[in-house]
């Protein structure tokens, strides 16, 4: 649905950990399918037969049948569907679990179903409860009467209207047949119970903090973001220094610092690897300096490195210090965007005249708006066509694939086994032609730990 | 909050009075079919859903809007009045916190009824949700304000209705959308200075539901006293297995 009611919804639109519950629908349809879904008896009360009640072992069997899911993983499941609102239990409502036994229960009308459009309103549970308060004085609870007060409290410019619209449902609700206002009343209440739950339990809907924006979805791309861990794994996987093998090798193992070397930011002939990483994205490429210098030539022969100027200046300004922050705007204005400027940048008018008048009075992020701007050209125009160019070609072809280290230059050390076996041998060599005097012993004895003592250490 | 003595004033007021009443008389009925209009949206996707229902739905929604382009008109026509006097004044506020407050349920309401006419779809017969109900066309009636409703019996569902429908009520819940929007920009309503006149509870309203009060605690009480000596006998049983 396109509509967007912010003012409505005060941007608490996202409530992330709701995202199952899309899921929890489609069960629930199945589940109440006439033909392959619960089977489904008639509730009696008194005189009045309802139709559409299950049974909560019913439930069971038919969700650990369906899911091919052992009977106590049927039961959390069917709680969770219980918690959440979507099925409710005729008796003992208050507890939000399913027992497998032949406790009733019924499917709740879609119109009560939890969602993650729209918040569950308070004036809502005030004209609910104003609705109870109605049919009987007094049938409030302890913590719905201190709602109901603090709702009083709060909402009093629009008490009337709620007094009035509880009234007004009341009435409507006796226009309806009797066993229809049963179950409608049974409905509302397992809403609320739901929403609105009594002290000292939990509820279902606790997701955590409101989101500002959907973490379902990545506002740009529209991609999810499990698509976009999984895109992310796949592609740094190979680059990975634990998951895959760090040629020549990783220092920290062998000593040798190589790799290092290799890799370092001003290196003349870059390794494949590194060379390989600047293709996956501009960020990439820009935050390499090696890869940045590849860049900056290869703009210099397209005559368009005021770009990439432009935007290290930005850079610069940003990260730079307070004191030189004045003096470094102004250069860059000189430098970049005045009239006629040596390295004039390419930027929208809009763009230039909000830059402009911002710097007149110059902060830290005063030139994000144009960095943006040249940051998306590179990005769009000039990347594409460096990476068919010659001095990426020339590059890639120059890149070296160091071999894996071979470990032959390893220092042999005395493994600490090899060594007591040694002592053991020792010893019974000393035991075999022992000398009788015991002080003769241990001197030959601690004389021995000391010639062994400098091999110790390595 | 002192009443302004009516009786002592000229025809501004008394033309002001009328006004007022003609506005709570508006705003009254608004109320009530809004009321009515959850009743009827809280069986759509149910097994009590149709085409009647959504006929009803859509009469029903009708009703409501064209009452609410009315008392939109006239409180907004009076409350930019400066002219209005003080106390007038406070209750056309009232009027219009109570009709700002109708207008936001009733776009919940049709925003849900959009949502699940798009998860359940009528089409389809079986996956509408058993949920124990019989039928609401009373409730209509209710809301239309007519003795009874011509039951107009269309069994098959013409085809592109679904989804004609669905662009109707988008455009209506657009429409809501910019008439709470116009309102909050041409009249400024200061909320925390309104207030009520009404009492905090309801009063219980006579020919109380004793009938299905009694069968909802019948229905309580009836596992109740089974489920006590249950809960019983598996402690004992619990402790016999320790």
């Amino acid at each position: 649905m396109t509509i967007r009611n912010a003012l409505r919804d005060h941007g608490q639109r996202y409530r992330p950990r709701m995202a199952c519950l899309k899921k929890a629908e489609k069960v629930l349809l199945e589940m109440q399918d006439p033909c392959t879904g619960v089977k489904s008896q008639p509730q009696r009360l008194v005189i009045t037969i309802i139709p559409h009640a299950i049974t909560g072992e019913d439930i069971i069997a038919w969700l650990a049948d369906r899911f091919q899911i052992d009977a106590q993983e049927a039961r959390s499941f069917g709680s969770m569907l219980v918690a959440l609102g979507y099925i409710y239990p005729l008796q003992d409502h208050k507890r939000l679990v399913i027992k497998p036994d032949a406790s009733l229960y019924r499917f709740q009308t879609p119109y009560f179903w939890p969602t993650q459009q729209w918040p569950v309103e308070d004036t809502d549970y005030a004209i609910y409860l104003a609705k109870r308060n109605i049919r009987k004085k007094g049938i409030l609870e302890l913590h719905e009467q201190e709602q109901y007060n603090h709702l009083h409290k709060w909402m009093n410019h629009k008490w009337d209207f709620v007094v009035m619209q509880a009234k007004e449902q009341y009435r409507a609700a006796k226009e309806r047949k009797k066993p229809d206002r049963v179950v409608f009343d049974c409905q509302e209440r397992a809403y609320w119970v739901v929403h609105r739950p009594p002290p000292g339990t939990v509820s279902a809907m606790d997701y955590g903090l409101d989101r500002r924006t959907d973490p379902n979805t990545d506002e740009v791309t529209g991609e999810s973001p499990h698509d976009l861990l999984v895109k992310y794994s796949a592609t740094y996987s190979g680059h990975d220094p634990f998951l895959s093998k760090c040629l020549p090798s990783n220092p920290w193992l062998t000593d040798d610092t190589t790799y290092w070397t290799l890799n370092m930011s001003n290196v003349e002939i870059p390794t494949k690897m590194r060379v390989e990483r600047w293709t996956f994205s501009f960020k990439e490429l820009l935050s390499d300096p090696r890869g940045r210098d590849d860049f900056r030539l290869f703009l210099k022969k397209e005559f368009s490195g005021e770009n990439l100027a432009f935007w290290e200046g930005c850079e610069d300004l940003k990260w730079g210090t307070a004191v030189a922050m004045r003096e470094k705007a102004e250069q860059i204005y000189k430098t970049f965007l005045a009239r006629g400027a040596p390295r004039w940048i390419n930027i929208d008018g809009k763009t230039m005249e909000i830059t402009v008048k911002g710097l007149k009075h110059p902060h830290r992020y005063v030139l994000d708006a144009a960095q943006t701007h040249i940051y998306m050209l590179m990005k769009k125009d000039s990347y594409g066509r460096y990476l068919k160019s010659p001095v990426f070609k020339e590059t890639l072809k120059k890149a070296i694939c160091p071999e894996e280290h071979k470990f032959k230059n390893r220092r042999p050390s005395l493994s600490p086994i090899i060594i007591r076996q040694q002592e053991q041998e020792q010893r019974a060599k000393m035991a075999a032609n022992a000398p009788v005097d015991i002080t003769q012993v241990m001197s030959k004895l601690s004389k021995q730990g000391k010639e062994m003592g400098p091999r110790h250490s390595k | 909050m002192p009443l302004v003595n009516n009786k002592v004033g000229d025809d501004c007021t008394a033309s002001g009075d009328k006004a007022l009443a003609d506005g709570k008389a508006l705003v009254d009925s608004l109320i009530k079919v809004v009321a009515c209009y959850r009743h009827l949206a809280s069986c759509v996707g149910g097994c009590t859903d149709s085409l009647q229902l959504r006929n009803e739905l859509r009469q029903t929604r009708e009703k409501a809007q064209n009452l609410a382009g009315d008392i939109c008109h006239h409180l907004t026509s009076h409350l930019r009045d400066k002219s209005l006097p003080d106390g007038q004044r406070k209750e056309m506020e009232l009027l219009w916190v109570a009709f700002s407050s109708c207008l936001e349920l009733l776009h919940v309401d049709m925003c849900k009824v959009l949502n699940i006419s798009g998860i359940v779809s009528l089409a389809d017969s079986a996956s509408l949700v058993h949920t124990g109900l019989e039928g609401c066309s009373d409730v209509a009636a209710r809301a239309l304000s007519l003795p009874d409703l011509n039951q107009a019996q269309t069994d098959s569902l013409p085809a592109g209705l679904e989804s004609q429908e669905r662009s109707t009520m988008e455009l209506e819940i657009s429409q809501i959308d910019r008439m709470i929007d116009d309102m909050e920009m041409k009249v400024n309503v200061l909320r925390w200075m309104v207030e009520p006149h009404g009492p905090q509870y309801a009063d219980p309203l006579s020919s109380t539901d004793s009938a299905s009060m009694a069968l909802q605690s019948i229905d309580e009480e009836q596992q109740a006293p089974t489920s006590q000596p249950l809960c019983q006998r598996s402690h004992i049983f619990v402790l016999l297995l320790l």
